[in-house]
């Protein structure tokens, strides 16, 4: 299948946003990039690679993309790293941050570093700019996940190589520690063009619930979510039934299996418990979820639910509100960048109040279909790739001028 | 024939300073200490996505204060400010501290109250450029008008006039001295922002040429 060229979201953007762009890019000119990250399919940040590095090489910016290779030990460690950097209680021993570097000085020695910009996604190739002290060029390290709670003994080890980069990115201030270098704010993004949120036809919409056996006789409400206590699906269910007292609806929740998650079963098996036998609770259970079925999920629903406890971003909020739906999300992770309660969506913070806002919005349609537009054009104005490629030009013309604060270009 | 008008655009890169704010003492602290470039995020490039989603803020204090310490009173003063009428970051500045002064002493238990979830305190690089779109007289303007960004919209319809330090927007000063239509010029210059989402505008400041005889 043929990927998306730049012209291809004028449809969905505007032509004057990739006019903009062009713009942009023509007056960083002939520019490079690195993008430097430890996996080249699966999770999000591979995801966005493979998209953003066509399109910026579109508009001129050469950009090139390097996976780092390691053995099974360096990636049963960088996993451990991860945990820890959200917050889970480990004790690092010397020999495992010696393996660490190891891996990165391997790497280093297999890599070049021409480019003008050499960007470093997440904390597996944190290290490679231990040893280019004498470099030109700029470095940048690109975290996806939430420092904002890290294990103290692993961030003081990273920190010492995060300080030596000439900036970092964060998706959020939530999610961002405390830092000499200078730190900026790229929030992530989705792409309207990709099968998750391309526009679809009903009629593919409509043979996807009946696949799955989902009648369309009742407005339908939905959360899309791993099955993960941290998603609360149970208390999604609670919600439910407390609505359901006063409107009439069906609830259905999707989720996929994570392959290394050994508690989805036992929570997949509470979920059924708290649905008893209701039989307009549709509780979908996949084991690799196809993008444009989800996509099918989140337009066929009238209100779709985020009711997560703890999120890192959460972009199924910016899915559900590029399609115009209308989402209650909790007051969680990057859940309130996205909604602006009581204008791009409803925020909640129990219960009873997903239950409130589900009665509130099934019976209020006019300011359902209100939240769902407002909702779209947030993440047209925030949360599209097209915004993050902007911000990469951005990046690009900042670092060269780090002492300003307003840049003339002419 | 008029002198040429050349479209300008701005955006801007988002920054974190790692400062927040967990109650109206500290915010103030906060607004009276940081950069211009960060009042100008939390101000200026709040109030143009605000205005996009119809949110009734202009500003981020606003919708910090209100949606985190269940003060009405004092987010409805901070979005009176015109910012429109602040074509110094100093002034807005002063502005923004002078209400927030004046409401500790009409509601002193405001300032004892602890918000859940902090304000996090943001900057940003403004990076303001010239497009490809000319307009050299009235019916070249309109045209241009429809195609130009929201973003062009918003750069020569407010925030230019931190740079020209003037109190007036570029599109009515051009129609004014360039074109000599005062009339005009006068009613998109008293066009009221705060109604309009920028597509709003951007039809609105149509509407007013197309029905300018």
């Amino acid at each position: 299948m043929t990927l998306p060229s730049l012209f291809d979201y004028r449809d969905v953007v505007g032509k004057n946003v990739v006019e903009e762009l062009t713009i942009l890019a023509s007056y960083v000119g002939n520019r490079s990039i690195k993008m430097v990250n430890s996996t080249a399919v699966g999770g999000g940040v591979a995801e966005m690679l493979h998209r953003v590095v066509p399109l910026l090489n579109e508009l001129g910016i050469q950009t090139t993309w390097e996976v780092i290779k390691g053995e099974a030990e360096f990636f049963d460690i960088t996993k451990s790293f991860h945990n820890a950097l959200q917050g889970k209680e480990e004790y690092f021993r010397k020999e495992t941050f010696d393996t660490y570097l190891h891996y990165n000085e391997l790497n280093y020695k297999d890599m070049t570093f021409e480019e003008d910009l050499i960007v470093i996604h997440d904390p597996q190739p944190a290290a490679l700019i231990h040893w280019n002290p004498n470099r030109k060029n700029k470095w940048v390290w690109r975290c996806h996940i939430d420092l904002s709670h890290p294990n103290q003994q692993l961030w003081h080890f990273l920190k010492t190589y995060v300080d030596q980069y000439d900036a970092a990115i964060f998706s959020s201030p939530l999610f961002s520690p405390e830092l000499a270098i200078p730190q900026y704010q790229f929030y992530p993004t989705i792409d309207p063009l990709a099968d998750k949120n391309k526009e679809l036809g009903r009629d593919y919409v409509d043979s996807v619930l009946d696949k799955y056996g989902i009648p369309r006789d009742k407005p339908l409400v939905t959360q899309i979510s791993r099955y993960d206590p941290w998603k609360d699906p149970v208390g999604v269910i609670q919600a439910y039934k407390l609505a359901r007292k006063y409107v009439d609806c069906r609830l259905l929740l999707v989720g996929d299996k994570a392959a290394d998650d050994p508690e989805a079963e036992k929570i997949l098996q509470m979920v059924k418990e708290a649905a008893g036998d209701d039989p307009d609770i549709h509780i979908i259970y996949l084991t690799k979820s196809i993008a444009s079925e989800i996509n099918a999920f989140q337009r066929a629903s009238d209100i779709v639910l985020q009711k997560s406890l703890r999120e890192g971003f959460a972009l199924t909020v910016s899915e559900a509100l590029w399609k115009r739906r209308p989402v209650i999300g909790s007051a969680v992770g990057g859940i309130p960048a996205q909604i602006i309660h009581g204008y791009t969506g409803v925020l909640v913070h129990s219960v009873e109040g997903a239950s409130l806002q589900i009665r509130g919005l099934l019976n209020q349609p006019d300011v359902a279909e209100k939240l769902g537009k407002n909702g779209h054009q947030r993440v047209k104005d925030e949360f599209l790739i097209t915004q993050n490629l902007k911000r990469y030009l951005l990046l690009l013309l900042t670092l060269e001028r780090p002492n300003e604060s307003t840049i003339f270009l002419d | 024939m008029g002198d040429l008008f050349q479209f300008s655009s701005s955006t801007s890169l988002g920054k974190l300073t790692g400062r927040r704010a967990q109650d109206l003492e500290e915010l103030l602290e906060l607004i009276r200490t940081c950069p211009d470039s960060s009042i100008f995020y939390h101000t200026f490039s709040a109030f143009r996505k605000m205005r996009e989603v119809q949110v009734p803020y202009n500003n981020d204090f606003a919708i910090w204060i209100s949606q985190n310490l269940a003060e009405e009173a004092l987010p409805e003063k901070l979005t009176a400010i015109e910012l429109a009428e602040h074509n110094t970051i100093a002034s807005l500045r002063k502005r923004i501290v002078t209400i927030i002064e004046d409401y500790k002493k009409e509601a002193p238990e405001a300032f004892a109250r602890t918000a859940a979830k902090p304000f996090y305190l943001c900057d940003a690089v403004r990076i303001v450029y010239l497009t490809d779109k000319f307009a050299y007289n009235l019916k070249s303007f309109r045209e241009a008008l429809d195609s130009i960004s929201v973003d062009s919209i918003y750069f020569h319809f407010i925030e230019s006039r931190l740079h020209t330090q003037l109190q007036t927007d570029d599109f009515s000063r051009w129609i004014d001295e360039s074109l000599d239509m005062p009339e005009l010029a006068a009613k998109i210059r008293n066009i009221d922002m705060h109604i309009y989402t920028l597509e709003g505008l951007r039809r609105k400041i149509a509407s007013l040429i197309d029905g300018h005889t």
